[in-house]
């Protein structure tokens, strides 16, 4: 039994761990260019200089002396989002909805003094959610605003978009939604739902949960598919550009929609996981594969969406 | 490319650590089973004479590297008796000799060796070859008796191998008038003897090896004595009796031409018996003995030339690519989600000493109460370096708490909690406490089981007594376990977890 879905896994071209790893990201990702995307600080000031748009940044805290400091550089902002620079998966960001009083408010209605946000940051800056525990900067930016088409299938938090850049080309998609579970994270370990997208149309498809496919909403109910996402062809374009951002072939890029600035590049990501493959309930090999068949590849990002689009269209 | 590249390597390392441990195996008789036994002879020469009230000189003529044996041992019986050991020198045989100074009445001196009959084929070394011998002045009819008996095998026989086989059974059994004579001239001690003059009549270079055949225990036996020729490549034996070419099996050459291996003065009466008998040996220590007797090269490899102690850190150490083996194919292969990359071993280390039970329930004694305490530290908000030195303070408290507690009760394992490596405890803790508030309790309770079971898995890969002792005995091995690594290093297919995670995708 089990060798036998072994072989159907084979066939359907699903990515394992160790092909991805050994295949993909050890021939595509020169280790030199990690830094890049694992620090968020100089992935958007890179971006900031190639013209992508990126969240908006507030002030960055890098001793603790800074702290000091926290109340009065705080003060222009009632809505704000706290990260670590070198966090992942989601751990350590703090969001904050509004003020009350003296206190600052999380999305779910809770109020934290200045106290406590700075005990928080003070964390980050010790290192405790970055990888291998250094000592790590905190940033504060721009609290991004859901696009109302996400409305319905969200649970609090922001819902994000995941692209698989692959040597520029973007290769498979899947929108990461918020849920009670996952405390308004769009982070799949959490609990999030991640729902796959066609590539040629921004259509949403259906979703994985847990690791097993559902068609809709756990916490409210409404199906997952034929979502549009909005300005889709422009976050293609955004997607495939930070190739040459980074240098890295085998990328994630991760994107969250604003109300009124349109795609914003939230962060990237150097060892994209392999849940997408589950979202778009189809192997990423194929892809990748028909991707290498290529004499050759596009030097515009454009060309490289309009690529993709060709390539991947699913009748 | 990168793919040829690996397994090529892979088998380049495998090869070379097989390759030694085979050499070890088949020339030095390392035994791949440590409890196999070898057969050794125990083989005694009980030298009996009468001194005659004066100075006495006894020489023995010693076995010297016999072909196809390795001798173990050899000790002398002396009592009173001064002993020196002459090596051999212009063809004088390596000899033992006795010497005192008033020797009166029955006296008897031992001299008492060990042999390993070695499996491959006697290798004897071919040494100078034998020029031709002169045709000797026979005297008549002897000589005409003898050229005709010489040229009747000359022509039925191809080679000097039948030449010889057909003539030395020919002079045993045929009624023939000449072959009655030649008989005739022989002595009753001398057959093998005249057997060498008539073979020198066709220039044949030829001479009498005297040993002992072990096949079973023998008691007061005297030197057999057998045929040699030389073919103008290497010495061929002869039963002098029928002829028939080879040796008795196991045939432990004694001396070479001379029937008289001692050579005594003040005495009388001289008499050699020899005695042997088979007893069982650990293989291990022949080979230890054939080790030091020989001088190869490989045997650099061996971890006897170690003092003891690094010996003993070494024996622990050799077992930990194994564990560290276990890890890369239940991460790699199976998928088994663990604290760090090399916790398990550290901790399957430490079980080791404890036992798999004690350490079990220790490890998670001190993992849980670490971890109440951790959650309770983190309410304090202390920052994390401070925070991790104080859960490991709080780790070894909790270490010598146990240890305490058991030395009062009496259990002996919880004092063996010491071993435990308290970093990798408090770093367990700590990555378990964060794992538990980011990802829940139910992601922390199986990533710890998942280290745990690796763990356990990796304690009883490192204390297979089979497994160490191939690892201490034959330490090329590494490269074997080295060229395993590298083939898992290049193994792309899926996780067995993997298959679970992706279930779904495969119905479609």
């Amino acid at each position: 039994m089990f060798f036998d879905t072994w072989l159907k896994l084979r066939n359907a071209g699903i990515l394992g761990l160790n092909a991805r790893n050994r295949e993909y990201i050890m021939r595509h990702n020169p280790r030199r260019r990690y830094p890049l995307v694992d620090d968020k600080l100089t992935t958007k000031r890179l971006a900031i200089e190639a013209g992508i748009a990126v969240p908006q940044l507030y002030a960055v805290f890098q001793t603790e002396h800074d702290l000091t400091k926290l109340a009065e550089r705080l003060a222009p902002y009632s809505e704000f989002v706290i990260k670590p620079a070198h966090g992942s998966g989601g751990s350590g960001v703090l969001v904050i909805d509004g003020r009350r009083k003296d206190l600052v408010v999380k999305p779910d209605g809770r109020g934290l003094t200045l106290d406590e946000v700075e005990f928080h940051v003070s964390n980050i800056l010790s290192g405790i959610y970055s990888l291998g525990g250094v000592p790590d900067d905190a940033m504060v930016e721009y609290r991004v605003r859901v696009d109302p088409i996400f409305d319905p299938v969200s649970y609090q938090g922001v819902p994000d978009i995941r692209l698989l850049v692959y040597r520029g080309v973007p290769t498979m998609a899947m929108v990461r939604l918020p849920t009670r579970q996952s405390d308004g994270k769009a982070n799949l370990h959490q609990g999030a739902v991640g729902v796959g997208i066609e590539i040629a149309t921004g259509r949403t498809t259906h979703g994985v949960w847990q690791n097993r496919s559902v068609a809709d909403h756990p916490d409210f109910g409404v199906s997952l598919s034929n979502l549009e996402i909005p300005n889709w062809p422009r976050l293609l374009e955004l997607g495939a550009r930070c190739y040459e951002l980074t240098g890295l072939g085998y990328l994630g890029v991760d994107i969250v929609i604003d109300r009124t600035h349109g795609p914003l590049l939230l962060e990237l990501n150097a060892r994209p996981g392999l849940a997408i493959q589950i979202a778009n309930g189809r192997g990423l090999r194929g892809r990748l594969e028909a991707i290498d068949r290529l004499d050759a590849i596009p030097d515009t990002p454009l060309e490289r969406v309009q690529l993709a689009c060709e390539l991947f269209r699913v009748h | 490319m990168r793919f040829s590249a690996v397994f090529i390597l892979a088998t380049l390392c495998a090869v070379l650590g097989l390759s030694v441990a085979y050499l070890k195996v088949s020339r030095l008789s390392v035994p791949l089973d440590p409890t196999a036994e070898a057969t050794v002879w125990d083989v005694e020469a009980r030298i009996a004479f009468e001194g005659r009230g004066q100075p006495a000189k006894v020489a023995l003529t010693l076995p010297d590297t016999p072909p196809g044996f390795a001798l173990l041992d050899e000790d002398f019986v002396s009592r009173s008796y001064g002993l020196a050991i002459r090596g051999s020198e212009n063809g004088i045989p390596r000899q033992a000799v006795w010497t005192v100074r008033r020797a009166a009445g029955a006296q008897a001196l031992y001299y008492h060796i060990k042999v390993y009959p070695k499996r491959e084929e006697a290798t004897q070394d071919p040494g100078p070859a034998p020029t031709f011998p002169e045709v000797p002045e026979y005297a008549e009819p002897l000589r005409s008796a003898i050229e005709a008996v010489l040229k009747k095998a000359r022509e039925e026989s191809a080679d000097i191998v039948t030449f010889t086989s057909l003539l030395v059974a020919n002079i045993n059994e045929s009624d023939d008038e000449n072959v009655k004579l030649i008989r005739k001239s022989a002595t009753e001690d001398g057959w093998a003897r005249m057997l060498t003059e008539v073979l020198a009549g066709a220039r044949i270079p030829s001479r009498i090896v005297y040993g002992l055949p072990l096949e079973q225990d023998f008691v007061d036996t005297p030197l057999t004595a057998w045929l040699e020729v030389h073919d103008g490549e290497r010495w061929h034996g002869f039963n002098p009796q029928t002829g028939q070419d080879g040796y008795p099996t196991n045939f432990l050459i004694w001396s070479y031409d001379d029937p008289k291996i001692t050579v005594t003065k003040g005495v009388r009466n001289i008499e050699v018996g020899f005695s042997g008998n088979k007893t069982p040996m650990p293989q291990l220590s022949v080979a230890k003995r054939v080790e030091s007797k020989l001088d190869t090269g490989l045997l650099a490899l061996s971890l006897n030339d170690l003092p003891v102690r690094t010996q003993n850190v070494y024996r622990v150490l050799l077992m930990v690519p194994l564990g560290a083996f276990v890890i890369v194919l239940m991460r790699g292969v199976v998928g088994v989600p663990t604290f760090g990359t090399f916790m398990p071993v550290l901790v399957a280390l430490a079980f080791r000493e404890t036992k798999l039970a004690a350490g079990i329930a220790l490890f998670l004694i001190v993992v849980s109460a670490g971890l109440a305490i951790r959650v309770a530290l983190t309410r304090l908000r202390l920052l994390l370096m401070p925070r991790l030195a104080s859960v490991l303070v709080i780790v070894i408290g909790l270490m010598l708490g146990v240890s305490l507690l058991s030395a009062k009760l009496g259990i002996e394992q919880g004092l063996s909690i010491a071993l435990f490596p308290m970093v990798i405890l408090t770093m367990t803790i700590e990555r378990m406490s964060i794992v538990w508030e980011e990802r829940g309790p139910g992601t922390a309770i199986k990533e710890f089981a998942g280290s745990l079971f690796v763990a356990i898995c990796g304690y009883y890969a490192m204390t297979e007594p089979h497994l160490v002792y191939l690892m201490s005995t034959f330490p090329e091995l590494l490269l074997v376990v080295l060229s395993l690594c590298l083939c898992f290093g290049a193994y792309t297919g899926y996780r067995l977890s993997e298959i679970l995670r992706f279930r779904d995708l495969a119905k479609r």
